[in-house]
């Protein structure tokens, strides 16, 4: 029969391999997620969005007029824009890869790019 | 130890097979054409870059003969009253396009144009046309008078054409085509929404395609995933063009019989097919004909299945895909029927 101390460290040992591992997947899913600003097929900027501590925006300019672009920690979205149907802004903000921003008259694309395998679906059709 | 190796080189064996191993090189463009964002991915291609380079330019020539607004396309100049001798795609494409309008009754027609163009829909300055107008504009919407004559075609008085119902399909379809040439087994094509798969996904998986929740404004947000492979995915929704005018929404999505939008309680259609200039003018075609229609039209064909989404949250999919479909939200809170044969 071995001692209780040694059941306790046991058990004790378990428990932080089971927290160290708890720790790793949720670090694992909180990893890096890029949003890549592209115009025309030209990536403009990258931003990766869980380095973001404050809020900040900036503008692109196209063939119809400019985009305002607005950053947030985790999230991105256009604020503002001169194209005429305004689709863009009406997207809101988005977070995850599965769809990207499109303004059409402005060739403009925000496509997010993230490592963290919680991308449920492949594509969106829609 | 003998098991251990024959085990081994079976999974080894295996893994060659599955071509597309997870972890190996992805290349992926997008860019703007024929409307819409473009996306396309290969995976485990040592010329992926190559490919995907040629397979923009394939898009950007067929978008250049097929666009409806673009001053120098064949459409564009067929629309103006000229005689024009039909490049060898859009030759193909207007025949196949053709074929599709007979075959679902004129619920696809791709002489609608002109009363696309009365509601606004063309141009973003909606407006709802009065019963005149719409009346006079229907007399020139029939697909049998666009009778191309030996490689040439002259569009008679008046009638114009929209290949834009069945343009990304085939497009998609030519890009396949041209991926599966260059030894490609696995990529995505994404033409705003409309998807073809190539193979399964890379992990081995059949690729998971969410299908766009039509009650929410974000394009993020799927109401329901169905799992493909070697197919095409193509939804036609009420939510991508509409307008409201005193407290009544028009989609644009319009009935060849009446000139109205069709209101008939759907909010999208979705087709999956081998097929994707099939599913693409089916996506439409399904939409017009509602949904009873479209269910009798599918029990007299064996080339493709549907998702049905309701403006009331119901979702409605043929039995084909029972298999290979699942709701993205609560189970409980959707009504979910099988349409059978």
């Amino acid at each position: 029969m071995r001692s209780t101390k040694f059941w306790i460290l046991l058990i004790a040992a378990a428990l932080v391999v089971c927290l160290a591992a708890a720790a790793a997947v949720m670090l694992g899913n909180t990893g890096s997620c890029v949003a890549r600003v592209y115009q025309n097929g030209q990536l403009l900027r990258a931003v990766d969005l869980s380095q973001v501590e404050e809020g900040y925006t900036f503008t692109v300019s196209g063939p119809a007029g400019e985009n305002l672009v607005q950053v947030e920690p985790g999230r991105i979205r256009v604020a503002a824009a001169d194209c005429p149907d305004q689709v863009c802004v009406h997207q809101g903000w988005i977070s995850t890869g599965i769809a990207p921003i499109v303004c059409l008259p402005n060739q403009l694309v925000i496509q997010i790019q993230s490592d963290s395998h919680n991308q449920q679906v492949d594509g969106v059709t829609g | 130890m003998m098991r251990t190796a024959r085990l081994s080189a079976l999974l080894l064996a295996l893994a060659l097979l599955a071509g597309c191993a997870p972890g190996s090189r992805e290349d992926t463009v997008h860019f703007t054409a024929m409307d819409t964002v473009i996306q396309l991915s290969v995976y485990g291609c040592d010329h992926g870059e190559e490919t995907l380079s040629e397979a923009r330019q394939l898009i950007q020539e067929l978008d250049g003969l097929l666009s409806t607004t673009d001053e120098d396309s064949q459409i564009h100049a067929l629309n103006q009253g000229e005689t024009v001798a039909l490049a060898q795609p859009v030759q193909a494409l207007l025949e196949r396009a053709l074929a599709l309008c007979a075959d679902t009754g004129g619920a696809f027609d791709i002489t609608i144009y002109p009363v696309v163009r009365a509601w606004g829909f063309t141009t973003d300055s909606h407006q709802v046309p009065t019963q005149e107008e719409l009346s006079a504009l229907l007399a020139r919407v029939d697909y049998r008078q666009v009778e191309p004559q030996g490689g040439t075609l002259t569009l008679p008085q008046g009638v114009e054409l929209d290949l834009g119902g069945v343009a990304k399909g085939y497009a998609s379809q030519q890009v396949a085509q041209l991926l599966r040439e260059e030894g490609v087994d696995c990529a995505l094509i994404d033409l705003g929404g409309s998807i073809q798969a190539i193979g399964s996904s890379p992990d081995g998986d059949p690729w998971s395609v969410g299908i766009r929740d039509p009650r929410s404004d974000s394009p993020e947000d799927y109401a329901a995933v169905v799992r493909v492979t070697d197919q095409a995915v193509v939804t036609s929704g009420m939510y991508e063009r509409y307008f409201e005018q005193d407290g009544v929404r028009y989609g644009h999505i319009i009935d060849p019989d009446t000139g109205y939008p069709v209101d008939n309680g759907l909010a999208s259609v979705t087709v999956v097919s081998p097929d994707a200039t099939l599913a693409d003018a089916l996506s439409t075609a399904l939409f017009v004909m509602g949904r009873d229609g479209a269910a009798q039209y599918w029990r007299g064909r064996e080339d493709f299945e549907f998702v049905l989404m309701g403006e009331d949250g119901s979702i409605a999919i043929s039995e084909g895909l029972e298999g290979s479909f699942s709701l993205a939200g609560e189970q409980g809170s959707v009504s979910l029927e099988v349409i059978r044969r």
